[in-house]
């Protein structure tokens, strides 16, 4: 399949399109004029290197550049006010950059955009898809540089000041501040105590050390009370919600051994641990520091839901239409929606009727008819005709808003799994603080001396931190690899369950297949008629059905009128025409025989008066690589069985195209559901993989789903894992890639199990000073986080 | 050894410093991308264009 993709966007190239790119001295074929379009502009400014360096083809880039036009209102003087900010003779813009998937991109962005006349600096930040921009307050043109950003193929959204503080970023600071702290306390805490420990030796002047002492306190103070302080703040919610997590243990020994050292500092005490306190808090800092950043990199895309909007809306005033940024438009409005265009807001159809698309939010990829009154939807598209809306919900208040908002929600809710982990953890820790006293009591009658820091050491050496880590740093790094391989996981749960599946339930329309029917052949009988006659005639009578089907007869042309239209649900269209009455439809609508051939999965019959003129044959054809997939599917030891709401022969054409023997057609999604059940009662972990648009309960019911991502961002949210592109081959790499997760998280389990049961028993004989505690505990949590991050490098 | 009263302070006030300089440098943003940083040595600079500049 390889030779066959497009060199830029890696889909396949259709067959008859013969575009090609001249890069780095060879021809490359493309697939469409738009990506033979921004490769020439990536190779003429000298950026060829971006296809080295990616790590994936970006399905984002390559889609046609939007309209020039739209972006000049962004230059107008209230425009710059709203999206940049001044900055001395400079001004800034941010803006969320659609359609960027690795660090190519953002190289390709940086470097082609400081390139614009006129840029003094180009950052953008890949984890949260924002480019700053700044440039002279004078002479610069901000749609220039947005035009410049649509060629290259990304979707650019200048965003408003106020908006761009994201959560990563403020979290991702304080914790790279933490971080500092603790390190560099711990390095000169460290070099302080080894003046200490070595004086023990040598003998020491005791005001050389009370003043060691004392500077070890001093630096210590901002590393116990600073960087440790999310440990204290999680171990006291810990002990108020009556769950405690192993926050718990780490505080105490913190706490402890901070208390007791400065009791001895001040007191001119026996000891102080002023070494291993620092050290244990930047072992523990830096632990949670890479897990954020495994974190950080899974989050999802979800904002690149509002690139769905558009970026301007015609607003209607009193005497004139001007175009603004939608950002601007406020309840009540008017706003012109011309045919075509996406729906800004939600909103409410003041004049005109038309069908719109809703696909993007209730799945339905049929037109829905819309007249005066009728609400509409932001993200939904104006299909027909020019209509004017009243505004009554923009931004994050819309649907589309709505559900971007709840899907992000789900993606930070913890999979069950990591919360039985937490949960086991918190017992641990329960039982950890018996030992602990058991200890310090034991320790206490035998040894007083040393109750103390032994105490100490069993509480830091057996800080279950490994265990708590193991299972979600191993599905973070699962989840950030993912998103890199095309896959989104928005259900936790999926990765443990995908591991265990065998049986895959696939679903056919949209799923196996494009989901688009095609016109395979035209029988003409009645000679009257020529080929085209018949075409123009049914794209006329189709044009007004919302019916899948209709859409394979849509046609450019000027089509006949039709007058006394109507649809027969479920059997057909009738219309006249020139005054003879056409029917298309079935066999039994029609009046005609059963078809000229039972090969025919799908074929639809027009007439006149009566009398057949043609058959048409219908297919929706198998995606490319769907034989490819099932077999890998197979070879990852899952059967294979296809459900359908199609008709027999339909399924049994695609059934035997793909070697699936157990298929079911003319399924209702309850009988899906049946089916499901059935399989589970054999004892299959049953995986569903369907679009989910009519199914949603199905993909439900399944032990795990999964969705190709065309269209339905809605049907997706019930699924558990999405696919991006327009491949099936992803879900083979999701299989895979659960299984190897869950063997890491059996590692990294057994590791802390065996980690744990070997040092308690060593610490609480004694044989564990506390700064050896704290280099085993961080040890082992080091070695959970970096064996999950192996993840990363999958295939 | 009494020197040392002096120079641990100093050394403490240029930790002081150090600390402060690198909050500023995260605060404004320097430390957002960890990521490409690292990727940017390793790029050569634009190589000529071969076909002629717009």
């Amino acid at each position: 399949m390889n030779s066959e993709t497009c060199f830029h966007c890696a889909l396949p190239i259709p067959s008859g399109c013969n575009l090609t790119v001249d890069i780095e001295g060879e021809r490359r074929p493309v697939c469409c004029p738009g990506c033979k379009a921004v490769a020439e502009l990536i190779r003429d400014t000298g950026l060829s290197r971006y296809y080295e360096l990616r790590d994936l083809p970006d399905p984002g880039v390559g889609r046609p550049p939007e309209e020039a036009a739209e972006w000049s209102v962004f230059d107008g003087d209230d425009m710059l006010a709203a999206f940049t900010e001044a900055s001395g003779d400079n001004r800034e813009a941010t803006i969320y950059v659609g359609g960027m998937y690795c660090s190519a991109c953002s190289w390709l962005i940086e470097t082609t955009m400081s390139k614009q006349p006129g840029i003094e600096s180009a950052e953008i930040n890949p984890i949260t898809h924002r480019l700053r921009l700044t440039f002279p307050a004078e002479g610069a043109s901000l749609s220039a540089y947005l035009a410049r950003l649509a060629d290259l193929g990304y979707q650019p959204q200048p965003l408003s000041p106020e908006s761009t503080a994201r959560p990563e970023v403020v979290e991702q600071r304080t914790a790279l501040k933490r971080l500092l702290v603790a390190s560099l306390g711990m390095m000169q805490v460290m070099m302080f105590a080894v003046g200490l420990y070595a004086m023990d030796y040598q003998g020491i002047d005791p005001d050389m050390q009370h003043f060691l002492r004392l500077v070890s306190f001093f630096v210590t103070t901002p590393v116990v009370f600073y960087s440790a302080k999310p440990f204290f703040t999680s171990a006291w919610r810990g002990v108020v919600g009556k769950k405690p997590g192993m926050d718990l243990p780490v505080s105490i020994a913190v706490g402890a051994a901070y208390a007791a050292s400065v009791y001895a500092t001040f007191t001119r005490g026996e000891a102080v641990w002023f070494d291993s306190v620092t050290m244990f808090v930047f072992f523990l800092t830096l632990g949670r520091f890479l897990e954020m950043r495994a974190r950080h990199r899974s989050i999802d895309r979800s904002a690149a839901l509002s690139s769905l909007l558009p970026n301007t809306a015609t607003r209607l005033d009193e005497t004139a239409h001007s175009v603004v940024p939608v950002s601007q438009l406020r309840k009540d409005d008017r706003v012109l929606i011309r045919a075509g265009e996406p729906i800004p807001a939600d909103g409410l159809l003041a004049s005109g009727s038309t069908s719109v698309d809703e696909a993007l939010l209730t799945g339905e990829p049929r037109p829905q008819a819309k007249a005066v009154g009728d609400e509409l939807s932001a993200g939904s598209v104006n299909l027909d005709g020019m209509i004017e809306m009243t505004v009554t919900q923009t931004g994050s208040d819309t649907t589309l808003g709505t559900i971007s908002i709840l899907s992000e929600r789900a993606r930070y809710a913890r999979p069950a799994f990591v919360t039985l982990a937490d949960r086991i953890a918190s017992y641990i820790v329960v039982a950890l603080l018996v030992v602990a006293t058991g200890v310090a009591t034991f320790w206490y009658f035998a040894d007083p001396d040393r109750a103390f820091v032994i105490t100490l050491s069993v509480l830091v050496v057996t800080c279950p931190c490994a265990l708590a880590l193991a299972t979600p740093a191993a599905f973070a790094a699962a989840g950030s690899r993912m998103s890199q391989l095309r896959l989104l996981v928005t259900n936790g749960n999926a990765i443990e369950a995908l591991s265990r599946a065998t049986l895959a339930m696939f679903d056919k329309t949209g799923t196996l297949t494009n989901g688009m029917p095609r016109i395979t052949s035209v029988l003409v009988v009645d000679n009257n008629f020529t080929e085209m006659d018949c075409r123009l005639v049914a794209a006329a009578l189709e044009h007004a059905s919302t019916h899948p089907l209709a859409r394979a007869f849509a046609m450019q042309d000027e089509l006949p009128s039709v007058t006394s239209h109507e649809v027969v649900v479920g059997q057909g269209i009738k219309g006249i025409i020139d005054g003879n009455e056409w029917r298309i439809g079935s066999a039994a609508f029609v009046g005609g025989a059963a078809g000229p051939s039972e090969e025919i999965a799908t074929h639809v019959l027009l007439g006149v008066d009566g009398s057949v003129v043609a058959w048409f044959a219908l297919e929706d054809e198998l995606r490319h690589d769907a034989g490819e997939t099932l077999r890998e599917v197979r070879r990852l030891g899952l059967r294979t069985a296809l459900v359908s709401g199609d008709n027999q022969l339909a399924v049994d054409e695609v059934a035997a195209k793909l070697e699936i023997t157990d298929a079911h057609a003319e399924c209702t999604p309850e009988d899906k559901l049946a089916i499901i059940k059935a399989a589970q009662e054999r004892g299959e972990r049953v995986v569903m993989i369907g679009d989910g648009i009519n199914d949603a309960p199905v993909l439900a019911g399944a032990d795990t789903s999964i969705a190709p991502a065309h269209g339905a961002l809605l049907a997706q949210t019930s699924a558990d894992v999405i696919m991006l592109g327009e491949s099936l081959e992803p879900m083979t790499t999701a299989i895979a890639m659960s299984r190897k997760t869950m063997r890491i998280v059996r590692q990294n389990l057994a590791w802390a199990i065996v980690y744990n049961a070997v040092a308690l028993p060593l610490a609480a004989a004694g044989y564990v000073p506390p700064w050896a505690a704290a280099i085993g505990m961080s040890a082992s949590s080091l070695i959970v986080v970096l064996n999950a991050l192996r993840l990363n490098r999958f295939e | 050894m009494s020197i040392l009263y002096v120079l641990i302070p100093l050394a403490l006030l240029l930790l002081g410093l150090a600390v402060w300089a690198f909050f500023w440098a995260v605060g404004s943003g320097q430390f957002d991308d960890l990521d490409t940083p690292a990727m940017r040595i390793v790029m050569d600079d634009d190589k000529k264009p071969e076909a002629d500049e717009e």
